[in-house]
């Protein structure tokens, strides 16, 4: 039955079209192996650059990991010092580093986007600052007491611990990611972290807390990445790289037709905007496995801007992004170009909106896309014929052509940039 | 009927037994007759809707007659209810009783009473319930019974003001003739076709066939006229039943009008009331009674809207036309019309912004057939076509803004003020612009707060200086005020705060949209970018206001703002001290604080600084730092906000006893 099922999609997915362009799987899988191999020696002989080796004009601030002891005692020595401030009647104020755009810096030796060293006062005593600083002294208190037990929680749990101080979550989310660049260290070293979000399924087996996980006997909706990455460890890989999806109907189709045993991979995704844990996930593998990374995103500007938050980090995390950006993804498509190349109809592009054009425009005048001419050359076209499209589109085609013939296509041809 | 019938015959059978292909007959109808068919071109499309139109026509009439004459207005409106029975005694009809019910739209079958008895009763049953649990009841509005179609209501409306008055023997075919008016010619007017009382003597034909009775007497004139008439619609002509002079003992001028028609106060109250209370804003200078009066005493409304201003803009003069605004029909009129011999002087006199310089040169333009000598009669409809022409393209200065009589930023600010009492008011009077060849301006008022205002955007639109109050979404000041005014840039909250926008314009030709005349629309740029403009200017004048007011503000509430965190800031350091000063004295560890840190330790732990101890401390420092920014606000501001006005008493006793001490730079005079 099986057979037969296997049998009738081969002949089914004969007549679409460039299928005759595919050479047989082991051709690529050559391939494939030789750009493993390569990328793999050349990201090791690279030793990565830290800020320090360069001598930037300015000093930066980046965030590391941090004990749970040690964060403690820095926001011990903080509240002591605010409260001998308190008690010689001086009030107190809290010098927050700003992570607002202009104290933004991208580095291009880095591949990423660091925090510059500029701050802000946050007196008690002001009405604009009075607010904002009674949360990060609860906020400052939160993280002690999870520090002083060892647990940890989710951003939310910690919403709700003073929602008629907080009002919304956003308030005391903004203020964590304060804290955690007040404190110098890492928002996981803070103890606290995001909801589960990201999937990873693939040739790829992992600890979560002990446990050996085997990401290809996860079934179809695969591992949830863990949100705290200090409890995964031993990662072991076949793959020849990983594969970085934008959306989950991608991923889906993907993990369901086992993409991952044909070509031996490692498929994530963060539904969308990536989350931290997601980030450090991917990271972390690129780290260890030393495998190149290739991304699926869509054809547009926001499939650009993910791309780029994984590459270089977001602006809101920027103080720590050595840990979060993963350098050297390779834009695999949906490219612009691919519309033409591969045919795909009129009627599955989508024309772009005001807002689109202008968010593509600004793309074009960030640091990090222009490093890349192919980027440029991509998103130029884009915003010149002002048409977009989803990974979707190529469903067109069939719903399987994505897995059977797109990608393998476009790994054969090495067509990445 | 016979096939051999001669065709003449047919025609004439067909024409009376009314079948589709008739055969088409030339009618002529009188401009009455149209006006009576076509009444929602008037503004009475229906009953409510007609009681409305009548008042506004009453009031705009008594408006423009006194102000043509100089007269500070004083306009007195009634209206009174009159139910079935006295209406049926007033044109001598006996009220009848129902005898077959069942003829009837509003007969209650059997099954209806019955539904209608069960669903009361469940009324009854939840409200009782209710009751028993001690639950707020609302007053449940007594069952009404349904209105039949054939229950009118009727109302006599009479309007009385202190205007010109009408000599005597024009009144009838100033009421009773459609289309024939004093107001014709190109000046700014209030009335919007010159039918004024004319409709509404229609109205009261079709829906009562009570006539109209007008008192009416002119300065120094020793009688006062009364005139009783209604129109023949057929022939356009009034028929008078009564003209009559009568004593002026009071030595009244006036006119006071008084017509009987169909109308629905209920629906149309606030409309009603709207109206007049828009009109006492834009003319403050105007004295108005309004009542309503009917056999309920609780139905009775009496408003007094009272004069508070001696300042009347001036009457609109009359103006020549633009040679831009001009069509064919217009300029052949004008030829006819015209005392003038050639087309020299035509163009000199019968336009505006036409110099004798100007008039040559164009005649020069219009080619070798046109001389300025040239006389007007001999011009050919080629000609006429080639002057027209000319007037479109050539450039001729803009009107200027001296025929129009706007209301003045003045007695706009002080009607805005009289109504409704805002907390801010700004106002703003445009310079003349022009559309199409006609002069306009646009004045603006915006004000903050009030009573009787709602929260959120308040539109009143004028138009010639009467109030519209009907299809105000695509009105040109609506979609400006909702869509082109960034409320907030003004620190003013569109939602919250309570805003009155004043929009007025007059020109000499308001540009209408739809039948009813009652808004423009928002497709001229002209007249919306000076609307947009002049409730920006309004804006700005109000944002300083509101920005100092909310400094002030945040003055006094500033020191309850920061104290309001104090317990969670507090409260937040004390428990981290808590938790360290415990474990640090419980687990005995190697002492990791520093002499000043470890004595803060043991003093909280020892209960010595609690969080009350904090809290104080905080509040102290608050307390220092608001009494700072107050000083420091106050050096920056002056002590009090508003600029001090000197006031002069003058001393009860007349003898002034004076000394002046001279300076180089000032005097010093000192009272005694």
């Amino acid at each position: 039955m099986a057979e037969s099922s296997k049998k009738r999609r081969r002949t089914n997915t004969d007549d679409l079209p460039f299928k005759n362009k595919l050479k047989p799987d082991s051709t690529i899988l050559q391939i494939l192996k030789d750009f493993s191999t390569s990328s793999s020696s050349s990201s090791s002989s690279s030793k990565a650059l830290t800020l320090q080796d360069l001598s930037l004009p300015f000093s930066c601030r980046e965030v590391s990991d941090l004990s749970l002891s040690s964060v403690q005692s820095i926001i011990e020595s903080l509240v002591l010092r605010i409260a001998h401030s308190i008690l010689s009647g001086n009030g107190f104020a809290f010098d927050v580093p700003s992570r607002s755009a202009t104290n933004q810096f991208y580095v291009p030796e880095l591949d990423r986007i660091v925090l510059k060293d500029k701050s802000s006062l946050r007196p008690f005593a002001n009405i604009s600052t009075v607010r904002k600083s009674a949360i990060t002294a609860r906020i400052l208190q939160l993280v002690h007491q999870l520090c002083i037990k060892g647990i940890h929680v989710t951003k939310r749990d910690l919403f709700y611990t003073d929602v008629k101080l907080f009002q919304d979550q956003i308030q005391s989310d903004t203020v964590l990611d304060d804290v955690s660049c007040m404190l110098g260290c890492t928002r996981s070293s803070l103890n606290v972290v995001a909801a589960e979000k990201g999937v990873v399924v693939g040739r790829l087996i992992f600890s979560d807390n002990g446990d050996m996980i085997d990401c290809t006997k996860m079934g179809m909706g695969g591992k949830a990445i863990p949100p705290n990455i200090d409890r995964v460890g031993d990662m072991q890989s076949d793959a020849l790289f990983i594969l970085l999806v934008e959306k989950d109907a991608a991923y889906m189709r993907l993990a369901e037709d086992r993409f991952y045993n044909r070509f031996p991979c490692i498929i994530v995704t963060a539904k969308g905007q990536p989350d931290v844990a997601t980030r450090l996930f991917l990271k972390k593998m690129k780290m260890e496995l030393k495998l190149p990374v290739l991304a699926l995103v869509d054809s547009d500007p926001y499939g650009l801007k993910i791309l780029s938050v994984y590459g270089c980090g977001s602006k809101n995390m920027s103080y720590d992004s050595a840990n979060l950006t993963t350098p050297d993804i390779k834009w695999l498509g949906v490219r612009p170009s691919d519309l033409d190349k591969y045919k795909i109809p009129e009627q599955c592009r989508l024309p772009m909106t005001e807002q689109d054009i202008k968010t593509g425009k600004d793309l074009l005048e960030e640091d990090f896309v222009k490093k890349n001419p192919g980027w440029v050359e991509e998103l130029t076209l884009m915003v010149k014929t002002k048409q977009k499209a989803e990974i979707q589109a190529l469903s067109t085609f069939g719903f399987q052509y994505l897995s059977e013939v797109y990608l393998p296509l476009k790994l054969q041809q090495k067509d990445w940039l | 009927m016979d096939s051999s019938e001669s065709p003449t015959e047919t025609k004439k059978t067909k024409s009376k037994t009314p079948r589709k292909n008739k055969e088409t007959v030339l009618k002529q109808k009188s401009p009455a007759e149209f006006f009576a068919e076509n009444k929602n071109i008037a503004g009475f499309d229906n009953p409510g809707k007609s009681l409305y139109t009548t008042v506004r026509e009453l009031v705009e009439n008594s408006l423009d007659s006194a102000e043509s004459i100089s007269e500070l207005p004083v306009v007195e409106i009634t209206i009174e209810e009159i139910n079935k029975s006295k209406f049926n005694s007033m044109i001598g009809l006996i009220d009848c009783e129902r005898v077959d019910a069942e003829l009837y739209d509003d007969y209650e079958t059997e099954k209806a009473r019955e539904k209608r008895l069960a669903k009361e009763a469940r009324a009854q049953e939840i409200q009782a319930k209710n009751a028993a649990l001690g639950k707020k009841v609302k007053e449940t509005p007594a069952s009404k019974g349904i209105r039949g179609r054939g229950e009118a209501s009727f109302y006599r409306v009479i309007c009385k003001d202190n205007g010109k008055g009408m000599p005597h023997d024009d009144i009838p075919n100033m009421f009773g003739r459609v289309l024939s008016g004093t107001k014709y010619g190109l000046k700014q007017t209030r009335g919007k076709f010159g039918l004024g009382a004319k409709m509404a003597l229609i109205w009261s034909k079709m829906s009562t066939g009570l006539p109209i009775e007008i008192s009416s007497s002119m300065r120094n004139q020793s009688y006062i006229s009364f005139c009783r008439l209604d129109i023949d619609i057929h022939k356009n002509i009034p028929h008078v039943h009564v003209n009559e002079k009568r004593e002026n003992k009071e030595r009244w001028h006036g006119a006071e009008i008084q017509v009987v028609i169909e109308g629905n106060w209920t629906t149309y109250r606030s409309k009603i009331l709207h109206y007049m209370r828009q009109m006492a804003v834009i003319t403050p200078y105007a004295q108005f009674l309004f009542k309503f009066v009917s056999d309920a005493p609780e139905k009775n409304v009496t408003i007094r809207f009272s004069r508070r201003t001696d300042v009347m803009p001036p009457v609109p003069l009359e103006t020549k036309h633009h040679p831009s605004s001009v069509d064919l029909l217009l300029i052949k009129r004008l030829i006819a019309e015209t005392s003038k011999q050639n087309l020299l002087q035509f163009l000199q006199h019968e336009f505006v912004n036409i110099s004798k310089s100007h008039a040559e040169r164009l005649i020069g333009e219009m080619g070798p057939d046109f001389s300025p000598k040239m006389a007007l009669k001999s011009l050919t409809p080629q000609q006429l076509v080639r002057i027209h022409q000319l007037f479109r393209q050539a450039k001729f200065d803009d009107p200027n803004g001296h025929c129009l009589s706007p209301a003045g930023e003045y007695n706009l600010r002080l009607g805005i003020i009289k109504e409704l009492h805002p907390d801010m008011v700004a106002t703003y009077s445009g310079s003349a612009q022009v559309f199409e060849g006609h002069p306009f301006i646009v004045e603006a008022g915006v004000s903050i707060g009030g009573k009787n205002v709602k929260q959120g955007l308040n539109i009143f639109r004028f138009a010639n200086r009467i109030p519209l109050l009907f299809e105000q979404g695509a009105d040109v000041v609506t979609r400006t005020a909702l869509k082109r005014i960034n409320w907030s840039s003004y620190k003013i909250n569109q939602l919250q705060d309570k805003i009155g926008i004043f929009v007025s314009i007059v020109s000499t030709k308001i540009p209408f949209k739809g039948t009813g005349k009652e808004y423009i629309g928002d497709d001229i740029t002209e007249i919306a970018s000076a609307v947009k403009y002049s409730i920006q200017q309004c804006c700005i004048q109000l944002k300083s206001k509101i920005v100092k007011k909310m400094q002030a503000r945040e003055q006094q509430e500033r020191k309850r703002n920061l104290s309001k965190y104090i317990p969670d800031a507090t409260g937040a350091v004390y428990n981290v001290l808590k938790d360290m000063a415990e474990t640090q004295l419980h687990a005995s560890k190697k002492f990791r604080y520093g002499d000043d840190d470890g004595e803060l330790l043991r003093k909280v732990y020892e209960n010595l600084i609690t969080k009350e101890t904090l809290s104080e401390k905080l509040a102290k420092h608050v307390e220092q730092v608001d009494y700072e920014m107050a000083l420091e606000y106050a050096t920056q501001s002056g002590v009090s906000e508003e600029p001090r006005e000197a006031i002069y008493i003058q001393p009860l006793e007349t003898e002034n006893k004076i000394i002046d001490l001279h300076s180089p730079f000032f005097v010093f005079r000192m009272f005694y």
